[in-house]
């Protein structure tokens, strides 16, 4: 089991006493001194490779798009929106052009507008996900998120918004940014609040079950269920057919183990990897009660199936009054290139001229 | 894994001692060689030491430096001086075969999901908590270790189940 192994090998990695040594000897030491100390224990030795990176960036004399990002700031908080600094450095990589559009610095926090837009097809929808793929370079030690907030259906364009928060005392105007994305999933196909037709007055108490390895999952109990070090789980019997399936989101089994619901969906391996989907209950006042633990597994006959347990605490004795909803993401398009663009991080009020081309931007 | 208590008032050298393994094994975790790990195991330590912070609990003690360490990871990734380097092989002696073979497939998988795996199999910590450090949503944690299996399965050779 991976956990296992995974915990074993780690077992064997610590620091050298040397190393752990020369850190406490450096903790009545003054700041400079201490900083040389460590330094002299550096251990890389490096060879000097060539890296060439060739980017594509350009700075477009007026980006078709500017307008929809400063509608949709001024939409979600006027005040703002013309503090946000134009920055206009774009960079295209299979037909996809990626943009940064403004910036605003306050405080310890950067705030920046970027688009994506499909200069070619129609590759980018309001379900673009990037996938994990994207970075945000920066000299400061900072924190930094990025969420789309917005999507513009007649120029195929998506606007993300990344902040950055230092997390020291120091000044991050004048530091250069650098964001790169690497690929983007989009077109996703989403099914919400599907009505599971079983009834649920007659979901067996006694169902046949068979213990497998479980392997990744969550929920408030699942350290209850899946102890460490535990190999094995109960779970149901999967079943062909149960009557209710989305796409490749199966389901294939419900019934009471130890007084626990018992849910089960299996769902077909993709390229990507990233469909997903769930179960809920629903009571007759609309309240959800979402499971306690959920974990996957395979079975050994058929490894492009990946089987779901989803556990829910509700009694038999009160199941019948709860209804059992499915929910479901497929993933459309996979979209691969090298998106990356620099830019500075810039504080200045704006000119009196350049508020009045925002706001005639947006009129 | 588990920390033990001590007073939150104790000595800079009982915390280092304290979570020197934790912070150790998360960066090697991250980088897979001992030269980086070594590198930001002091970086850690030495912010610490100079900033000297405060912490009400434990757990905010280990959140701060598993999040500092986790910086330091990214930072040392994006830094120039690693770019240009290509680190010397230096072996690490583990117990099996398997664990050996383990630690080379790691290398495979790629950074951006190496921090929520270690995290979530070895420091045994919950999605939320994991999201709270990394200052990120539960469903990005989610969607991350997903895919970090997912690449996992594709990487190791069977026997393992993820």
């Amino acid at each position: 089991m991976f956990r296992e192994e995974y915990r074993k090998m780690n077992e064997r990695i610590f620091p050298d006493q040397e190393i752990v040594n020369k850190v406490i000897e450096s903790i009545n030491k003054p700041h400079r001194e201490a900083n040389k100390s460590i330094a002299l224990l550096r251990k890389s030795v490096a060879i000097a490779a060539v890296i060439a990176i060739i980017t594509l960036t350009v700075t477009p004399a007026l980006a078709a798009n500017v307008p929809i990002v400063y509608q949709l700031m001024y939409a979600v908080s006027p005040s703002v929106a013309q503090f946000f600094m134009p920055v206009r450095k774009s960079c295209v990589d299979n037909g996809i052009k990626m943009e940064v559009v403004s910036a605003y610095i306050h405080d310890n926090t950067a705030e920046i507008y970027i688009t994506m837009q499909d200069i070619t097809g129609d590759r980018i929808d309001n379900t673009i996900d990037l996938y994990d793929s994207y970075s945000i370079n920066r000299p400061f030690d900072s924190s930094a998120t990025c969420e789309l907030v917005g999507f513009d259906e007649a120029s195929k364009t998506a606007t993300f918004l990344i902040s950055i928060t230092e997390w020291g005392n120091k000044k991050i105007e004048g530091d250069k940014i650098t964001f790169s994305v690497r690929e983007f999933i989009s077109h996703k196909r989403m099914y919400k609040d599907i009505p599971v037709e079983v009834d649920m007055g007659s979901i067996e108490s006694n169902p046949p079950t068979m213990e497998v390895n479980p392997g990744g999952g969550g929920g408030r109990k699942y350290r209850e269920f899946i102890p460490d070090y535990r190999r094995t789980a109960n779970v149901l019997v999967p079943s062909d057919s149960m009557g209710f399936q989305i796409e490749d989101f199966k389901l294939t089994g419900i019934g009471y183990i130890d007084g626990f619901l018992h849910v089960q969906a299996s769902i077909k391996r993709n390229m990507v990897g990233d469909n997903f989907g769930y179960f809920i209950l629903k009571d007759k006042n609309g309240k959800e009660i979402n499971c306690v633990c959920n974990f996957d597994f395979s079975v050994k006959e058929d490894d492009d199936i990946k089987y779901t347990e989803y556990i829910f605490e509700v009694p038999p004795s009160e199941i019948e009054q709860y209804s059992l909803y499915g929910y479901y993401v497929a993933t459309g398009l996979y979209t691969k290139g090298y998106w990356q663009v620099t830019f500075p991080l810039e504080k200045q009020d704006l000119e009196d001229d350049e508020k009045n081309t925002i706001s005639a931007t947006i009129n | 894994m588990e920390q033990e208590s001590f007073c939150a008032n104790d000595s800079l050298e009982s915390v280092i001692n304290a979570y020197s393994n934790m912070v150790y094994r998360l960066a090697f975790s991250h980088t897979r060689d001992r030269c980086s790990a070594d590198d930001i195991y002091q970086e850690v330590f030495l912010r610490y030491i100079r900033k000297r912070p405060q912490f009400e609990t434990e757990k905010h003690r280990k959140a701060w430096l598993i999040r500092v360490t986790v910086n330091c990871c990214r930072k040392m990734w994006t830094s120039s001086w690693k770019k240009k380097i290509v680190p010397l092989d230096e072996s690490i002696i583990f117990e099996t075969k398997e664990e050996t073979n383990l630690h080379y497939e790691l290398q495979k998988l790629p950074v951006k999901y190496r921090t929520v795996i270690h995290l979530f199999y070895y420091e045994d910590l919950k999605v939320e908590e994991i999201g709270e450090i990394l200052h990120k949503k539960p469903s990005t944690v989610r969607a991350q270790l997903t895919r970090a299996r997912s690449k996992l399965k594709e990487i190791l050779k069977e026997g393992y189940d993820v």
